[in-house]
């Protein structure tokens, strides 16, 4: 009997823990009132990688330029794959990178020829957990290419599925709490940017350098529910900006798969060329007419063939580039619609924090 | 500010290197420097060609057909920034030249190196070929404006002596097209009369 006692207090004290951390987690998610594994997904505007240096780009083949469309257009690509997987919460393509986003994708085009496609992602949670930090390299075959192009899809398509592969992989670390803690701390650091009187102190560092939730608001908390109102609001001017790049996605998409066609062509001629120039190429006699003219001729239709490289960037923007300075034109003119009422809510939540509390500096 | 190349050029038949002339030339000084030619001039025989060493004469040939080749398009269109510059000829590539941060920057592949820069007022393009060839071009503009010298040479390993020729040019204002056109990718060139809005 001792013994049965014995037995029940000491399996007591671990299912009591057991029970509480379930209904601890089972309140935290109700708190959120949302499925915690779809969290919202903000893919910021890509880097363009192009060297600062201006004399290196022609040697290492980047057009500035196409470089900066790119940076708008991949994303998206992503931010469709994404979508797809129905794994997610909102997916949506932003200008800047959002440190408080529940999970921020931010990218770095490090090749992009048409025939290699290669990018540097990293993926944090709102906590400044890291998801995913490495390299993604894709490249085309020309099977590949034409049975993705009848799909509808990208060329790269493997590259972004090995994307959201990882990501979906990286969540599957993370147990429903730690889910509910992301989604917290997202909105606690939205609060904090634009209210810190009220909220700069609800999330702290913790000592493996990412944000843990120190506090939270009182359950019904005006101010809370204010600050949750405006985030709703500028989601809103978020969507728009969103659309603003499906639109441009869905005008150049065929005009930029036309100009990868050919990069891949130059890319593939480029490889010939240097196999020829390693040949001699000349059965004349050194010296000869015929061998000096191949040197010659071999150089020219290098170059030749380089500068018809350039008149296709040009073409291509010639085409592309209008929609896209209409784009960011709408885009910078949303951003800064927010930015002026950003400006605005800090100082109205201030000014309502000090009247309620009394308590800001 | 260097010398301004900018415009078309066209080229001034009635000045300029006759290439037979030049070629007779070198062959004349190959003939005069070749150990066969000072046994020649002991012996009492002189003014020929046959004295060089035939594989000196059929690599003055080779550089003679070469350096007339290159120097045959009539029109040059010379594009100029503070950055770069670049001489387009018909039937050949673009001469190109940069400069970043005052430094002329070289062009380099695996069929040869281009070089350039200012040598005073004069604008000197230097190819390198594999082989031992080069090929220089020398643009110097005269003073009002309006007339361009281009001396282009021609040199090789396998030849003791460059071919050296030069052409003049003439500033014209190119006609202006009634068209305004752009190159588009999926539309090839595109023309109108008026403003083209894709």
């Amino acid at each position: 009997m001792t013994r049965s006692k014995d037995l029940l207090r000491a399996l007591s004290v671990p299912l009591i823990f057991v029970l509480l951390s379930c209904i601890f987690v089972q309140q935290a998610v109700a708190e959120v009132g949302r499925d915690v594994s779809k969290l919202d997904v903000s893919i910021a505007v890509f880097d363009p990688g192009v060297p600062a240096d201006p004399s290196l780009h022609r040697d290492l083949d980047v057009f500035p330029r196409i470089r900066k469309i790119e940076s708008l257009f991949l994303p998206f690509i992503l931010r469709e794959t994404l979508v797809e997987m129905n794994e997610w919460g909102a997916i949506r393509v932003v200008p800047e990178p959002d440190a408080a986003a529940e999970l921020l994708v931010t990218g770095t085009i490090v090749r992009s020829d048409g025939d290699i496609l290669e990018l540097w992602i990293r993926v944090a949670d709102a906590s400044g957990r890291i998801w995913v930090e490495k390299s993604y390299a894709g490249i085309v075959s020309d099977d590949y290419a034409h049975k993705n192009a009848e799909a509808g899809m990208s060329s790269y398509q493997a590259l972004y599925d090995e994307i959201a592969a990882d990501l979906l992989a990286a969540r599957t670390q993370l147990d429903e709490m730690a889910l509910a803690g992301i989604v917290e701390v997202s909105l606690l650091r939205y609060a904090g940017e634009l209210a810190p009187s009220a909220f700069g102190d609800y999330v702290t560092n913790a000592p493996d350098g990412t944000l843990t939730v120190n506090r939270l608001p009182a359950k019904g908390d005006p101010m809370f529910d204010r600050i949750a109102l405006v985030r709703s609001t500028e989601y809103v001017i978020t969507d728009a900006v969103d659309t603003k790049f499906r639109e441009l996605h869905t005008e150049i998409a065929s005009v930029y798969d036309v100009w990868r066609k050919y990069r891949r062509k130059s890319v593939q001629y480029q490889v010939e060329d240097a196999r020829r120039a390693q040949d001699n190429g000349s059965d004349g006699e050194r010296g000869s007419y015929e061998a000096i003219k191949n040197r010659y001729d071999n150089y020219k239709w290098h170059r030749i063939t380089e500068r018809e490289q350039d008149t296709l960037a040009v073409a291509f923007n010639n085409e592309v580039g209008p929609r896209v300075d209409a784009m960011e034109l709408r885009v910078e003119e949303l951003l800064a619609w927010v930015e002026q009422k950003h400006d605005e809510w800090h100082r109205i939540l201030e000014g309502l924090f000090e009247v309620e509390t009394g308590l800001a500096q | 500010m260097p010398t301004d190349l900018s415009g078309s050029w066209e080229r001034d038949y009635s000045r300029g290197d006759d290439v037979n002339a030049v070629l007779a030339d070198v062959l004349y000084r190959l003939s005069r420097t070749s150990p066969d030619a000072r046994h020649a001039r002991q012996s009492g025989y002189s003014g020929s060609t046959a004295v060089v060493p035939p594989q000196h004469r059929e690599s003055a040939y080779a550089l003679a057909r070469l350096a007339e080749e290159i120097t045959r398009p009539q029109v040059l269109t010379v594009s100029q920034n503070e950055h770069e510059i670049s001489v387009a000829r018909k039937d050949d590539y673009a001469i190109f030249c940069a400069f970043y941060g005052g430094m002329a920057k070289a062009t380099e592949s695996a069929y040869g190196t281009e070089l350039c820069g200012w040598d005073g007022d004069q604008l000197v393009s230097n190819l390198i070929l594999p082989d031992g060839l080069q090929v220089t071009h020398r643009f110097t503009v005269s003073q009002d404006g309006r007339k361009m010298r281009v001396v282009t040479s021609v040199s090789s390993s396998t030849a003791p002596l460059p071919f050296t020729l030069s052409r003049f040019y003439m500033k014209f204002a190119a006609p202006k097209s009634d068209f305004n056109c752009i190159e588009t990718l999926s539309m090839k060139r595109v023309c109108s009369t008026t403003d083209i809005e894709l």
